[in-house]
Order: structure tokens, then C-alpha cells, then sequence
């Protein structure tokens, strides 16, 4: 099975380990893995600024780049959600395009969907052990329904403790360009969810969007929190040294 | 009323600053979002309910009407009409005012008390009243509280006076009324009881919103929960209703339908306290009711949206729970969104019933976190609608240049796979470099909105790019 591994701009720049330990998990459950070279971004930031027409053009650039892979994986329920939910209404008045960009939007997934869903994998390389929390990111959750396969995933893992936080569903406030247009409204947000993280007392809070990633480890480590670890679900799953 | 929305950003500080609205936001908070939840469980287990499919049989019905407006309201029209009804439709809040004091002049008003009207919010009808000596007394008790406040406006449309405290209000009442202050809130609400009773009493007309208005029988339907409502539409001789054009709904049939979406993601009721549906003028034998009885039904902006991108806007039965679950408004409440409606819906029809360009910030005042769409009864994709307008301001060129040219740059560049291979690997090493050595940035010179509430994680390494290429190379040197 040939999967096309959309790597995402802010895994290639801020934790290119999130990468290979998804390309580990995926090689791992038997995939023969493509990272297109000349992949960028989803162009998810354009669309949610209103540049539609910066969005189609990074869209049809991405089509270009994935179409002949079997499937499109990403480590990122946002990534995965602009592809699979956003992408067709995209291009709802090219009739011409429309069927190509459905085709490909229908075999996009968020990476664990895509594990439990589609492969039904049942063992995992990770050997974390500790307690962990999972915070349910908005895209994932609410555009894709991912919220019972990372569970599931971790549920495999022996050492692995789950302890579910209040309100696991709630935004974390990072909201893309929201965080930096209105940053104090969003550390409100988040000093919330990171409460809710740390009552639970767990060693790790668990993810599955760099966005979300980076505003809750910001904003734990600003509020003086040294000890709670910020791990994406496929860092725990895959193993460190991926 | 008018727009203040311009200063979002602004009140929204001041907000994040007031302790007590803090406070009184998150109690707010768990009551109507724990609210919810338990009435849809409710639903469910034990009335053997579909909540999923009652969202969806109210969305077709809210889409059945605004699809054929004109229609719908030639038929209530028509039969309201035949009970004795007067129907006015009034373009916008100038109409409202001048058709309210038209009719209170032709019948000799002094005095009006008021149930909920968001409409009367939109006219700013209290003030019009005033200017030409109608004494206007709102009977809903959170309206009250904010009218006795120097007439602050509501901070949210089920509950206008949630973001004050008890003893706030206990303050109010003994300046107010003049009467010893008093804490214990049943002592508080018969106090405020006694006092609106004689408005009631003394009142010639009654004005009140409309939740519905039933195009089969030519009726309104009321919600209501503190049963002034039914004081204000029976006891004065003179009722005038206030409405949007798009609250027609068909059948009563479908007004149930409604009625058991609104209360249960709205305030967390299986149903309201009270639910009035009034028909027409008092008839011979009938010991209440007005003896006339207007309709103002209302424009604004809304027949606007029709066959727009935005048309299933008008699906909104004003049930608030997009608010009551949305990240921001728990954060800031609903006097920083500056209008009539806060929250979600409020950042939309704010938008577009007072110009796009006058609420430049309320479109981006948000995460996009969709728990507004997965709460509304009537399934409005609100991320989608807020979208839309973020994507008006870009084609009437309302964001700032710089924001544009920054954009426009970024995805030129991501166009160009070498050239962006190489801005992410300075970024990347400038990152690094910022970190020096650190795990995290402390300031970023670059986006300095980011580290004003957080750290940034500094990056793990070189890119991924960079890595994998490496990764590749070495595989094919072994092989």
C-alpha cells in the first residue's frame, strides 16, 4: 500500500521527530511510504485569513504532489481536515478539477484514523511508559470525528496510563493567526486548558496538531510548569528514538 | 443601537482584567454548557429521543421558510390579519421607532412595559420612547437590571444581566428603589416583583419580541420564564409585537419541533417556565387580552441575506448556546463584541447588519474551534459563515497592508518548493539561534504577540527536509 506521508510546515520546522516517527509507525504496519519532496504547506493559514485564492493554488500545487499515492497521511487532524472537509468546496465552481480534488480528499487521513480506521493496526512500536492526559484538538475532533482511534493506540501500550483531563474537548485557544491577533484572549483560553492538564497530574498531556503542541507547551512552560511533558500522539506510539 | 464593535479588542482587555466578570463568566459557563448536555441526555434516554435528527427536522424547517420569505409571511399576514392584528413591516431601526411612537401617540400612551425584545436592543426604542414622553419600563428582570444600570446594555440575549453580581444588583435595587438593600435573591426578585407590578398595572401598552411567529393561525410565540411576558401581552390595551421577517415558521406543528430545540440549547430546560402562543385582539366574552394589536416585523438586513453565501444565518432562533460554548465570549463575555448579539452569531450578524467594515476584528475574534456549529440547534456552520466574512474583508481589501503582504509573500513562497526549502531552514536556524541553546524563546522579535502570553518552543532540530534528505542519502550510500 502506497501512502503519500504529508510531512505538515510546522512538523518540517519546529519537530521534524513528529515526522519520522509517523513515517515509523506507517512503515512499521506494512505501508510503503512517499514523502513527496517538493511538499509545503496545505495552505490552511491562507484560507482561514480569507485568501481563497492563495488556498486553491497551494491546494492544486498539494493535488500535484499526492494524487498518485494510494492514500494521503498527515500528522495533524487540521492538516488532514483543510484536505478531506475543506478542500472540495474549494473548488465547488471548477467542474473540471472538482472530481480529481474529491478523489484525493476522500483518501486523506489523519494519521491514528488512518491506523485504526483504515489499517486496523493493533500493535505499536512506543515503549512510553507514565501517565498521559489526551486533549482532543478541534479539527481532529469536530471535522473528522478523531476521538476514540488515538485512545484506542495508546490503550495498546502497556505503560501507558491514560487520564482524562475536564473538558478534553475544549479549544486550547491557539486558533492559527488567532493566537497572535489576540494573544491575551488566547492565553485566557489556554491557562484553562493547561489547569485542566495539570489536575489531572499526568506526566504527559498527548496530542495530535503542532498548532495546539506549541500554544499548550508555550503557555506551561510561561505559567512556570517545568515538569509536564507536551508529546504528539505519534512520538508516544512510534517510540522516541523513531 | 450603536456599534461599538470596532473596540473589540480594546474591551476585550478590559474584560480579561474585571475579576468579578471573570467569576461570574465562568459560573455562567458551567451552568449553561453542564445545562445543555444534561437536558440533550435528557432527551435521549428518557424520552427515547433523537437530538441529532431534531437539529436536523429544525434546520430544514428554518430553510423550508427563508427559501420562500415572501410567502410565509403573506400567509401569516393574511391571518393575522383576520384576528384582528395589524401588520406593519418596518426596513430598519428608524421605522421601528417611528411606527412604535406613531402608534402609542394615536392611542394616548403615557406609559409602555416591556418584555424582551432584541429588535427594540437593535432600534435603541427605549431612548425614541423617552424623547417623546413614553415612559418605557422593561419587566424582564435581567433587562430591568440593566435599565435601572444607566441603561447598560445586555452582555448577553438570554441572560442581559448575568455578568453582574448578586450584590451588585443588591446595590442597584437600594439606590433605585429606595428601599433597605437586601441580599437573599428570592427577598430580592418579590421585591422587584412589587415594584413591577404597578408598571404592570399602570402600563397602556405592552411591547414584546417574538421567539416565533406562526404563519397557519397568525400567532406569536413566546418563551419566556419569569411570566412578565404574559403580563406585558395581556393586561395593557394596546400589545405590539416586535419581530425579524425570518421568525415566521409554518405550522404550530413546526413551531413544536422548535420548542424542543430552543429551551434544551439555550438554557439547559427541557421546556421554559412559560410558553405563550397569543392570537389576535381580545374578543367579545374573553375576560384579557389587548384590544389591538400590531406585528412590526422587521428588515434590517435580513431579506439582504437571502440567496447569499450567508442566508443560513437567518436559520437562528437566538437560543445563545453558540455563545454559552464558544472559547472567546467565555473569556471576554458580551459587551466586548460592542452590538446588540455577542458571541458567534453576534460576530456574524453584527458584521453584516452593521457593515462588514464597521467590525473589522469580530470575524477574527475567534479560534474556528466549531463547538458554536456542534451546539447550534439549527446546524448554522458558523466557522464557515465567520470564514466568509474574513474572506469579504480580503476582497474589499479591509485587512491592514501589511497582513496582506505578509500573506501574499508566505504563499507566493510556498508555491516554490526550493526557495521555501530554504526560507524554513534560516527561519529554522534563526529560531535556534533565538533560543540559544535554551528549549524555549522567551521573546519573539518576530511575531512578539506570540510571546506576550507564551513561550515558543524552540525547534527540535534541523528541519525535517534537512534530516530526511540526509536519511535518504545514507540509505543509498549502504545500499
Amino acid at each position: 500500500m502506497r501512502v503519500g506521508l504529508l510531512v505538515t510546515c510546522l512538523v518540517d520546522l519546529m519537530r521534524p521527530g513528529i515526522g519520522f516517527a509517523a513515517l515509523r509507525l506507517l512503515e512499521s504496519a506494512g505501508c510503503e511510504v512517499v514523502v513527496p519532496n517538493g511538499q509545503t504547506c496545505c495552505g490552511q493559514p491562507a484560507f482561514n485569513a480569507g485568501d481563497r485564492k492563495a488556498a486553491r493554488a497551494l491546494a492544486e500545487k498539494l493535488l500535484g504532489e499526492f494524487e498518485a499515492c494510494e492514500y494521503l497521511v498527515a500528522p495533524s487532524g487540521s492538516c488532514a481536515g483543510m484536505i478531506r472537509t475543506h478542500y472540495p468546496g474549494l473548488f465547488a465552481d471548477d467542474e473540471r478539477m472538482r472530481g480529481r480534488v474529491q478523489a484525493l480528499s476522500s483518501r486523506s487521513y489523519e494519521l491514528t484514523d488512518f491506523l485504526v480506521t483504515v489499517l486496523g493496526v493493533s500493535e505499536v512500536p512506543g515503549d512510553f511508559r507514565g501517565s498521559v492526559t489526551y486533549h482532543d484538538s478541534c479539527s481532529g475532533l469536530r471535522e473528522l470525528g478523531v476521538k476514540t482511534q488515538p485512545r484506542s493506540l495508546l490503550a495498546r501500550m502497556p505503560g501507558v496510563e491514560l487520564r482524562e483531563m475536564e473538558e478534553c474537548e475544549a479549544c486550547c485557544g491557539f486558533g492559527g493567526m488567532f493566537s497572535v491577533k489576540f494573544s491575551e484572549i488566547s492565553g485566557a483560553i489556554s491557562a484553562r486548558k493547561c489547569a485542566n492538564i495539570q489536575a489531572t497530574g499526568a506526566d504527559a498531556v498527548v496530542l495530535g496538531d503542532l498548532g495546539c503542541m506549541l500554544n499548550i507547551e508555550g503557555r506551561l512552560r510561561r505559567l512556570g510548569d517545568e515538569r509536564t511533558r507536551v508529546l504528539h500522539v505519534a512520538e508516544v506510539l512510534a517510540g522516541e528514538d523513531a | 443601537m450603536k456599534s461599538q464593535a470596532m473596540f473589540f479588542k480594546a474591551r476585550a482587555g478590559e474584560k480579561l482584567a474585571d475579576a468579578r466578570l471573570q467569576v461570574n463568566l465562568r459560573q455562567a459557563r458551567d451552568k449553561f454548557v453542564d445545562g445543555r448536555a444534561a437536558a440533550v441526555g435528557r432527551y435521549v434516554t428518557d424520552l427515547g429521543g433523537d437530538f441529532e435528527a431534531l437539529r436536523d427536522a429544525g434546520a430544514a424547517i428554518r430553510d423550508r421558510v427563508i427559501s420562500d420569505l415572501d410567502v410565509w409571511l403573506d400567509s401569516f399576514e393574511t391571518k393575522a390579519v383576520e384576528t384582528g392584528a395589524q401588520v406593519y413591516y418596518a426596513r430598519d431601526g428608524a421605522d421601528i421607532r417611528d411606527m412604535v411612537v406613531a402608534i402609542a401617540r394615536r392611542h394616548g400612551v403615557a406609559k409602555v412595559v416591556k418584555s424582551k425584545s432584541m429588535l427594540s436592543e437593535e432600534a435603541a426604542l427605549n431612548a425614541a420612547l423617552e424623547a417623546a414622553g413614553v415612559q418605557p419600563v422593561e419587566t424582564d428582570l435581567g433587562e430591568y437590571i440593566q435599565q435601572i444600570d444607566d441603561n447598560e446594555p445586555p452582555s448577553h440575549i438570554l441572560a442581559p444581566a448575568f455578568h453582574k453580581s448578586r450584590d451588585q444588583v443588591a446595590d442597584l435595587f437600594a439606590r433605585t428603589h429606595g428601599r433597605p438593600r437586601k441580599t437573599d435573591i428570592p427577598d430580592m426578585t418579590r421585591e422587584a416583583r412589587e415594584v413591577l407590578r404597578e408598571h404592570f398595572l399602570s402600563a397602556d401598552m405592552g411591547i414584546s419580541g417574538g421567539n416565533f411567529i406562526v404563519a397557519e393561525t397568525g400567532s406569536v410565540a413566546l418563551v419566556t420564564n419569569e411570566g412578565n411576558g404574559r403580563m406585558v401581552t395581556t393586561l395593557p390595551r394596546v400589545h405590539v409585537v416586535i419581530t425579524g421577517i425570518e421568525k415566521v415558521v409554518p405550522t404550530l406543528e413546526d413551531l413544536t419541533t422548535l420548542l424542543r430545540l430552543l429551551p434544551r440549547s439555550g438554557t439547559g430546560q427541557d421546556i421554559s417556565n412559560y410558553v405563550s402562543l397569543l392570537t389576535g385582539v381580545r374578543r367579545e366574552g374573553e375576560s384579557d387580552g389587548p384590544d389591538h394589536l400590531y406585528f412590526i416585523l422587521v428588515d434590517n438586513g435580513r431579506a439582504g441575506l437571502v440567496g447569499s453565501e450567508f442566508q443560513p444565518m437567518l436559520r437562528c432562533i437566538r437560543c445563545g448556546a453558540c455563545m454559552n460554548h464558544c472559547p472567546v465570549y467565555q473569556s471576554v463575555g458580551g459587551h466586548a463584541y460592542g452590538w446588540v448579539y455577542p458571541g458567534p452569531m453576534g460576530a456574524v450578524l453584527t458584521s453584516l447588519y452593521t457593515g462588514i467594515e464597521n467590525a473589522l476584528d469580530l470575524p477574527h475574534a475567534s479560534t474556528l474551534c466549531n463547538q458554536c456549529g456542534v451546539v447550534c440547534p439549527v446546524r448554522i456552520p458558523l466557522p464557515d459563515l465567520l470564514r466568509g466574512l474574513r474572506e469579504q474583508q480580503v476582497e474589499r481589501h479591509l485587512r491592514p497592508w501589511s497582513e496582506r503582504l505578509a500573506m501574499r509573500t508566505w504563499a507566493w513562497v510556498a508555491r516554490q518548493p526550493r526557495l521555501y526549502a530554504l526560507v524554513s531552514r534560516v527561519a529554522n536556524r534563526y529560531l535556534r539561534w533565538l533560543a540559544d541553546g535554551d528549549e524555549r524563546i522567551r521573546v519573539m522579535g518576530v511575531a512578539p504577540e506570540w510571546t506576550l502570553t507564551r513561550d515558543m518552543p524552540a525547534p527540535q532540530g534541523p528541519t525535517f527536509r534537512e534530516l530526511y534528505a540526509r536519511r535518504m542519502r545514507k540509505n543509498k550510500e549502504e545500499n
